[in-house]
């Protein structure tokens, strides 16, 4: 996933153009036939409607391509080093390129380095484990890298943000088609109320009309089932509301926080009831009773002058 | 000194060679120039000769004045990867520069160098050459990431070994034999180098896609499940993770002597980037023109083809 990551937000400075991409000229025609297509690598993007000059512009400079064929095979052969140097000192492996890769599809190109790597590194296992020779790196060998651990740090940093980034738009996503869903339920119910009280109320109607027609004759019979018998009629929803007791002196936050901060909470208040005495039930402090509602002589006679911030 | 010795010896026997009915090349062995039956009657006593291929070779890597930043570490990754070269200062001059050059690798003592050259700023090249009189080569360099981009993310043993991995179309032609030769003695750690440390962890891939030379250098991380044990069927879970730096070489001149001497191959696809820049801006300088002659030409053509009378064009007016 980090490999993808990475090639989607790549962006190579290098735009290479071939004009002709079906008759590609190999290394092998060179000698040959050179005037015929052109081929431009530069640092900056160059549209393709250069191609017309671009060709007849190179037929001539590429006719005087020089191809020392001899030469180059000398100095091949001066500078190897002599055939019996053991494979330990070259490390060189070939690995067949199956297809053709197109330059310009970045993830194609880099799958193709990717797999020469991985096949040229299992041949060199192989080789290694037939000579018996250590191979990968064993775990608790430290020794100085190529990049500082600073660096390493800033790279561990940056692909965590990259993780949590993905992560959070997840759950924004998630979140915002649970509300949908929920509204969407919300708004059936509601109809669904309202569509029953409708009905209700057309029963209740037609059962009066029905009534009326037949002249009040009727005793009980005619009584339309609306439910009372069942008992069921003032049953409120089993569904708790939010509600606190008169006397609660949490502020109605006593229930959330579910198993999370329980035990500490109750822990603080143990705590503190035992430090400070426990708080008692809230506003009970001025209450009538029965006794109270006639003591009209209890009040103060004597403070009635004295308070001036009473508004008179 | 082994490698000494066969560069006086390759001047001593060129020069007999040189007419094109010679025999062919007697093998070449650790000891010198031999026959082939030579060489078959001793294989048997090469195996045990005393003296011992030695890798010793050394590059040097410079670079131009008023090279850019990207280039300059591009260069700096290099010195790090390679344990077996010698950094140096800025070179100044352009004009005598092969001299230069060669004074100064005889100087350092080293056989190979990788010469870095800014031009305008804007673009770099590449040289890759052998010091006392081997083949230079002259790239034109694209594409470079240098291994500070955060998303490439490996890591690995400072000096080690790498195993160089060159991709099948290296064997197609002569130059591309020269090239992969010349890289290999180059990026190739000597086998018991000073700084060179033991195991292999990272991987280069060599490989040419569209005429050019993609470089590629992954690191080999395989998941360990004991502390000590070397992996056994790990070789599955082996992965590989990029750790850069990324550069892509355009080869424009093969030259058969250090940093000059004549041209043993020319890139005949190669156009340099000034001339590409020349180009676009002559495209854009014609646009009005362009404009102008496509407008009348347009209008002559309405005129020698004259629309039919449209039937239906009096269908709406009252």
């Amino acid at each position: 996933m980090e490999m993808m990551l990475y090639f989607h937000a790549m962006g190579l400075r290098r735009k290479d153009l071939s004009f002709l991409q079906s008759g590609k000229a190999v290394e092998d025609n060179v000698n040959d036939v050179m005037g015929d297509y052109s081929e431009e690598d530069d640092s900056e993007s160059v549209s393709e409607s250069e191609s017309d000059q671009e060709d007849v512009k190179l037929a001539e400079p590429s006719k005087t391509a020089i191809y020392n064929r001899e030469g180059l095979v000398e100095k091949c052969e001066d500078i190897s080093w002599p055939e019996n140097v053991g494979w330990m000192h070259k490390l060189s492996l070939d690995v067949d390129q199956e297809k053709e890769v197109d330059v310009n599809d970045d993830l194609a190109r880099e799958l193709a380095f990717f797999t020469q790597a991985l096949e040229g590194t299992r041949a060199a296992f192989d080789k290694f484990q037939s000579m018996g020779l250590p191979f990968l790196r064993p775990p608790d060998y430290y020794a100085e890298m190529v990049k500082t651990d600073a660096h390493m740090q800033k790279v561990k940093g940056k692909l965590l943000a990259q993780k949590r980034q993905i992560e959070e738009s997840e759950e924004r996503r998630k979140a915002r088609d649970a509300k949908r869903i929920a509204k969407e339920v919300q708004a059936e119910k509601l109809k669904e109320r309202a569509k029953q009280k409708k009905q209700e109320i057309e029963e209740v109607k037609k059962w009066r009309k029905q009534r009326q027609q037949s002249g009040f004759k009727d005793g009980k019979d005619g009584m339309p089932d609306l439910g009372f018998e069942n008992g069921k009629a003032f049953e409120r929803s089993s569904k708790k509301r939010p509600g606190v007791s008169r006397g609660d002196r949490s502020g109605g936050k006593a229930k959330q926080g579910g198993g999370k901060s329980n035990n500490k909470n109750k822990k603080n208040r143990e705590f503190r009831n035992s430090k400070f005495g426990f708080g008692g039930r809230k506003g009970m402090k001025k209450q009538n009773t029965a006794e109270m509602t006639n003591d009209v002589l209890a009040f103060n006679k004597s403070n009635a002058a004295g308070n001036r911030k009473r508004k008179r | 000194m082994g490698k000494k010795r066969k560069h006086s010896e390759t001047q001593a026997v060129e020069p007999k060679k040189k007419d094109e009915g010679a025999p062919e090349r007697p093998k070449r062995t650790l000891m010198g120039w031999k026959d082939k039956e030579e060489v078959q009657a001793q294989t048997d006593s090469n195996s045990e000769s005393p003296q011992v291929f030695r890798n010793k070779e050394k590059v040097m890597v410079t670079c131009s004045r008023r090279i850019n930043y990207r280039y300059r570490h591009l260069m700096l990754n290099l010195v790090s990867l390679l344990p077996h070269c010698k950094k140096d200062n800025k070179v100044e001059s352009r004009s005598s520069k092969g001299a230069t050059l060669n004074e100064l690798i005889e100087l350092r003592g080293c056989s190979s160098a990788l010469f870095f050259e800014c031009r305008k700023h804007q673009d770099l090249y590449m040289w890759m050459a052998r010091c006392p009189n081997g083949p230079s080569v002259k790239f034109l360099v694209n594409a470079v990431h240098t291994m500070e981009e955060l998303k490439l993310t490996g890591n690995h043993l400072k000096g080690s070994r790498p195993l160089l991995t060159f991709s099948r179309n290296f064997e197609k032609d002569a130059h591309w034999k020269l090239l992969k030769e010349m890289i290999i003695q180059i990026f190739g750690t000597p086998k018991e180098h000073r700084k060179s440390k033991p195991y292999h962890d990272h991987v280069f891939v060599f490989s040419i896609v569209d005429d050019h030379i993609w470089f590629r250098n992954y690191q080999i991380s395989v998941p360990h499940n004991e502390s000590d044990k070397m992996v056994r069927g790990g070789l599955d879970k082996m992965t590989l993770v990029e750790v850069g730096p990324r550069f892509c070489l355009n080869p424009i001149k093969i030259f058969a002597g250090s940093f000059g001497g004549p041209t043993l191959y020319e890139n005949p696809f190669y156009v340099s980037p000034n001339q590409i820049r020349a180009l676009e801006k002559r495209k854009k300088a014609g646009k009005y023109a362009k404009k102008v002659k496509a407008k009348t030409r347009r209008k002559m053509h309405e005129q020698s083809n004259p629309l039919e009378p449209d039937e239906f064009a009096d269908m709406w007016r009252e």
